[in-house]
């Protein structure tokens, strides 16, 4: 069963500085009929404005990731962290025991457009990390890029990010007409988010900004649609 | 998560305040609670400002990064950590004005750890606030982290009973 939520159907914010869509429930936005899906509890759409960002707050026991579509994002950690991420590049946080961090968007004329992702641990307390890799933009062309896995040597193999949780995501993106097909194990769900322009997900057309809930289905064929396809991030949860 | 706020207040020239301050919000949000930092602002001249090396490049920096306490912060916290270099006096302006500022506020049952100079602590008792008792120790960031976590633990045995551990 494919369960489509559409862009404009999400919660909506527009602070200013930031615009965001929330596929799920966060901060004001709150509606019982979209809490999460499996472990996945949070998918935000967020555009900042230039200059502007996340001051520092905390968070405690989530896995974190950060994918940025255009622009730039410098964050700085309570664990010493303070770097800047762009495209193409992984950013994820085991929140665990405690960190406090801060996002900004550096640039003083473009905005940044970036996904902001939680996943709930299977595991409380644990000693807070902070992963960032980049890849080539030929790495997720055409095919699926691992950017957070469970298991640390398939993590470490892929140049993808451990995080706490029984869950794989990837991202992806496809030209018109290309198209690529990925198993589900019995028992298992999915999730895909459109980042941008249009996909096929079984036949079914999704758009920017849509997600789908994926459950009891055997296999997922994903194809770019639309003239120019689209970007999408593919999500395997227990 | 229970409902616990701890909003932390720093006061930082060069940067070494503001990770203790961090370091308290860490311990916080170990203890389960939620947070906010906020910066206390500079009252230096430019000129005095570039006379200390590392100074103007921090202050730019920290004055985008955080914005200055709000009555709003104490409202919405029930617990304040205040931290300030510890050779700074309460009578310097910044720290004065902070201090002032927070008397007027309604701080009654609320909790409070003071990383700084001696007699912050009696500042903010004065203000009517329960002084969480300090963590001694020659590890400043730790024993910053371990000021929130109390902090945090203190808020959650008058609100909920127990210690939550």
């Amino acid at each position: 069963m494919i369960t489509i939520r559409k862009a404009k159907d999400r919660g909506h914010a527009d602070h200013g500085w930031l615009n965001t869509w929330h596929t799920f429930s966060f901060a004001s936005y709150f509606d019982p009929a979209h809490m999460g899906f499996r472990s996945l509890r949070v998918i935000n759409d967020d555009r900042v404005a230039p200059g502007k960002g996340f001051g520092a707050h905390g968070h405690r026991d989530m896995e974190i990731i950060s994918y940025v579509l255009e622009g730039n994002l410098a964050h700085k950690d309570s664990m010493g962290e303070s770097r800047t991420i762009g495209p193409n590049t992984i950013q994820a946080m085991s929140a665990g025991t405690g960190i406090v961090h801060s996002e900004f968007n550096p640039s003083p004329k473009e905005p940044v457009h970036f996904l902001q992702i939680w996943i709930e641990p299977a595991v409380e307390d644990v000693k807070p990390t902070y992963h960032q890799m980049s890849f080539e933009p030929s790495e997720k062309r055409g095919k699926l890029r691992l950017i957070a896995a469970p298991y640390a040597d398939q993590a470490k193999a892929d140049g993808a990010a451990l995080i706490n949780q029984d869950a794989r995501v990837w991202a992806s993106e496809l030209g018109a007409g290309e198209s690529l097909t990925q198993p589900i194990a019995p028992g298992r769900f999915g999730y895909v988010q459109v980042a941008r322009g249009n996909v096929l997900l079984n036949g079914q057309k999704l758009g920017e900004g849509d997600g789908a809930a994926i459950s009891a289905e055997s296999s997922l064929t994903l194809a770019g649609d639309g003239s120019d396809g689209g970007e999408f991030i593919l999500f395997d949860l227990a | 998560m229970q409902d616990l706020n701890v909003v932390v207040v720093f006061y930082s020239r060069t940067g070494l305040t503001e990770n203790l301050a961090l370091a308290a919000a860490v311990g916080a949000v170990e203890g389960k609670a939620n947070i906010r930092l906020r910066r206390i602002p500079e009252t230096a001249s430019d000129e005095t400002i570039a006379a200390i090396p590392g100074w103007r490049e921090n202050h730019d920096r920290m004055s985008w990064e955080y914005i200055a306490p709000r009555e709003a912060d104490t409202l919405w916290a029930e617990g304040l950590i205040v931290a300030i270099p510890h050779w700074l006096s309460l009578s310097s302006p910044e720290v004065k004005s902070y201090l002032d500022n927070l008397a007027r506020e309604k701080l009654a049952g609320k909790f409070a750890a003071a990383l700084g100079p001696k007699g912050l602590d009696q500042a903010l008792a004065a203000a009517g606030l329960t002084i969480v008792p300090p963590v001694v120790g020659a590890d400043a960031a730790e024993c910053a982290r371990l000021a929130g976590v109390r902090v945090a633990d203190a808020i959650r045995a008058e609100k909920f009973g127990g210690s939550g551990h």
